[in-house]
């Protein structure tokens, strides 16, 4: 096997996050291949966004380890890595227009001092014309409509030119056809070799968009195939109320080592 | 006095050019507090230097007091320190302790504004002398600066800019999506501690010339101006420079004058530089707010004003359009409107050639008429629209329709008769107006 295939795309040992006094994730462990589509489900607060965090570093473990691509994250491996935020995390009165913000998609690869060049226009303002938008360069982004803003998000993961691309919930409050058209964005990108994760909470359309799927809540579920994992059974698991017991549990461990009990 | 002595009398120039270097740095430091909606950490962060001015004053007072003119070294050493205990007595409080960030900045400033407080009451008896350098600094006396302040501002507003114009682009990233910033590889945690330490020095060099206590008004006011008139960074960090600058120059000028006009041979009175300054700052953010042309609050009245005319004026052609003739009387009962307002509308329609009026009664001219059954057609398309397309309940698409009658564009309107096949009737059987 050569090393290429041997190393995972995304790898995780015992992992366990805390915010504050809530645990978040718990003893989480699953490889995954390279070259899929997988979608991360759970229920709200199941700790899904958490996980890419903590898989990008920005958000620090309580214990155990995640590695991209092989390698645990570092400003190298950064380069091969997309991460799209939640739709609902930033300002979108801020004072920029559509093509800048692509734009930014280049800033990493440039360092602290270096500016864009034309080759990095050039390459915003296809990965616009790729989302459709590229009459909109010149928009403030207040401008556009949610739809639009996350098709936005997408056009400069892409102009990263990135192996891995983490996406969370890409498609929370945008409208089907763009929900379609991301989609097909997406699928594009793993024909092309990449790997895709994408935070999801829509159950009726995992079979149809996935190749594998992680459910999680707080503890791993289950992650596999999407035709062998997501079955009845384990999504009464992920989504049903058997977790109450744990997360009570859970807590007051949590409160324990954090010294308020 | 002349204009031009503000800039090249010995005397006065050094406190016009001093606080108009001063601000362009503060202003621009300014924006990015702005953006990153974090403007009170400037309030917490100058009180908090209170204390540091003192202490350094009282160093340079006890151990070398024949050198008074190095006071100011001292003070800013001093302020800086206290400054940076602040912050850090900040950011520990918010992640450490899990303390609110508006409180954590409350707490820290009266803390340390307090302490600052009593230290100075201790000082004026101990150090009768020295005490006058620490009052100055309360609300900034720009009067005394000298031709060294001019070299140290001159300095510090062009590392500003320079610091700005060389991390343009990463710090867009950082100040739009901190996250995205971070995932990306851009180094962001040494590009804000290179913000705070440029903050931090903006705020002390400006202490001298606008004050511990309004030191904050100068650094957003400019900030607040410039966001109002344009949709892209680069320009706003432009226009808050300008801003600020006109802040500086004008403020310190009317310190000046101020202070000589109102004092007499008896009595000296004396306008402090910062007040003058923060208000000069305050009034371009107070008119901006007012009277920018895309944000501005009067501007946004009256398109308001006017859109709500045109619906008026839409809505009595439309009626008109079913009658033919209406007089007076029955405008108004068709309206509800005062009389006043009516006759307003009355009039400017007929001006713009939709109305005739004769003896009482108002017809529609040719225009008119056509005018109003094209109103009439793009309420009926929409209501068809509503009621088949997108399945809303008969009863229910009139009042939905009424607004959009006002707002539709003729491309809108040329999709809507495509997708409905160019219909004649509506939901209600009423006849759909030919396009003219």
């Amino acid at each position: 096997m050569s090393d290429d295939l041997k190393c995972y795309s995304m790898d995780v040992e015992g992992l366990n996050v805390n915010y504050g006094q809530t645990p978040v994730l718990w003893d989480i462990s699953f490889q995954i291949p390279k070259g899929l589509l997988v979608g991360i489900i759970g229920p709200n607060g199941a700790g899904k966004s958490t996980l890419l965090k903590s898989a990008l570093g920005l958000v620090k473990p309580l214990s155990g380890k995640i590695d991209l691509l092989g390698e645990p994250i570092s400003s190298c491996t950064r380069q091969k890595i997309a991460y799209v935020p939640q739709r609902g995390s930033v300002d979108w009165d801020f004072p920029i227009t559509a093509l800048e913000v692509v734009l930014m998609g280049r800033f990493g690869r440039l360092g602290l001092f270096r500016r864009p060049r034309k080759a990095d226009r050039e390459a915003a303002l296809q990965a616009l014309d790729l989302v459709g938008m590229s009459s909109f360069a010149d928009r403030q982004i207040g401008q556009l409509s949610g739809g639009q803003q996350q098709r936005l998000f997408i056009a400069r993961s892409f102009v990263q030119n990135a192996d891995l691309l983490l996406l969370d919930e890409p498609f929370a409050g945008v409208d089907l056809a763009t929900e379609k058209s991301i989609i097909n964005l997406l699928r594009a990108k793993k024909e092309e070799g990449k790997t895709v994760f994408v935070v999801h909470h829509d159950l009726p359309t995992v079979e149809e968009y996935f190749d594998w799927v992680i459910l999680l809540n707080t503890r791993l579920v289950v992650c596999g195939p999407v035709k062998q994992v997501f079955t009845r059974e384990n999504l009464a698991q992920a989504f049903g109320k058997n977790q109450g017991l744990f997360d009570e549990a859970a807590v007051l461990t949590a409160k324990s080592v954090s010294g308020i009990l | 006095m002349n204009w031009i002595d503000f800039f090249t009398d010995p005397v006065l120039r050094a406190p016009t050019w001093g606080t108009l270097f001063m601000c362009i740095a503060s202003s621009l430091m300014g924006v990015i507090l702005f953006l990153k909606k974090k403007t009170l950490i400037a309030e917490s962060l100058s009180h908090a230097a209170y204390p540091g001015v003192i202490l350094g004053v009282c160093v340079c007072g006890f151990f070398f007091p024949l050198h008074e003119e190095w006071a100011f070294a001292a003070v800013l050493v001093g302020a800086f320190l206290s400054s940076l205990i602040a912050l850090k007595t900040i950011q520990w409080l918010q992640i450490k302790a899990k303390v609110p960030s508006d409180a954590a900045l409350c707490f820290v400033l009266a803390l340390f504004f307090g302490v600052g407080v009593v230290f100075a009451s201790a000082m004026q008896t101990i150090l009768p002398a020295w005490h006058k350098h620490i009052q100055t600094l309360l609300f900034g006396q720009a009067a005394t600066m000298t031709d060294i302040h001019i070299l140290l501002y001159a300095l510090l507003g062009f590392s500003a800019i320079v610091f700005i114009g060389l991390v343009f682009y990463p710090l867009q990233a950082l100040l739009f999506d901190r996250e995205f910033a971070a995932a990306s590889g851009i180094p962001v945690a040494i590009l804000v501690r290179l913000i705070f330490i440029l903050l931090l020095v903006s705020l002390i060099v400006g202490m001298r010339s606008v004050g511990v206590v309004l030191m904050s008004g100068m650094v957003i006011a400019p900030a607040v101006a410039a966001r109002q008139f344009t949709d892209r960074l680069h320009k706003m960090l432009f226009l808050a420079a300008i801003f600020g600058a006109l802040s500086g120059l004008f403020g310190n000028i009317l310190s000046v004058v101020g202070s000589l006009y109102f004092s007499t041979e008896i009595k000296k009175m004396i306008f402090p530089t910062g007040p003058m300054i923060v208000l000069v700052g305050t009034s371009f953010a107070f008119l901006s707010l007012c009277f920018a042309p895309k944000r501005g609050w009067v501007f946004r009245k009256i398109r308001i004003y006017s859109f709500r005319l045109r619906c008026l004026e839409e809505n009595l052609l439309k009626g008109m359009w079913k009658k033919g003739s209406l007089p007076f009387s029955g405008l108004q009962e068709m309206l509800r409107i005062s009389r006043a307002s009516l006759f307003f509308v009355l009039k400017r329609l007929v001006r713009h050639g939709w109305l005739v009026h004769e003896k009482g009664i108002y017809f529609l001219t040719f225009d008119g008429k056509r005018k109003a059954s094209s109103i009439v057609r793009l309420h009926r398309l929409f209501e068809l629209y509503l009621a088949e397309t997108l399945q809303l309940q008969v009863e229910k698409v009139h009042k939905t329709a009424e607004e959009m009658e006002h707002i539709l564009t003729p491309d809108l309107e040329a999709r809507l008769t495509q997708l409905l096949a160019n219909p004649k009737k509506d939901p209600h059987q009423q006849p759909i107006p030919e396009k003219i």
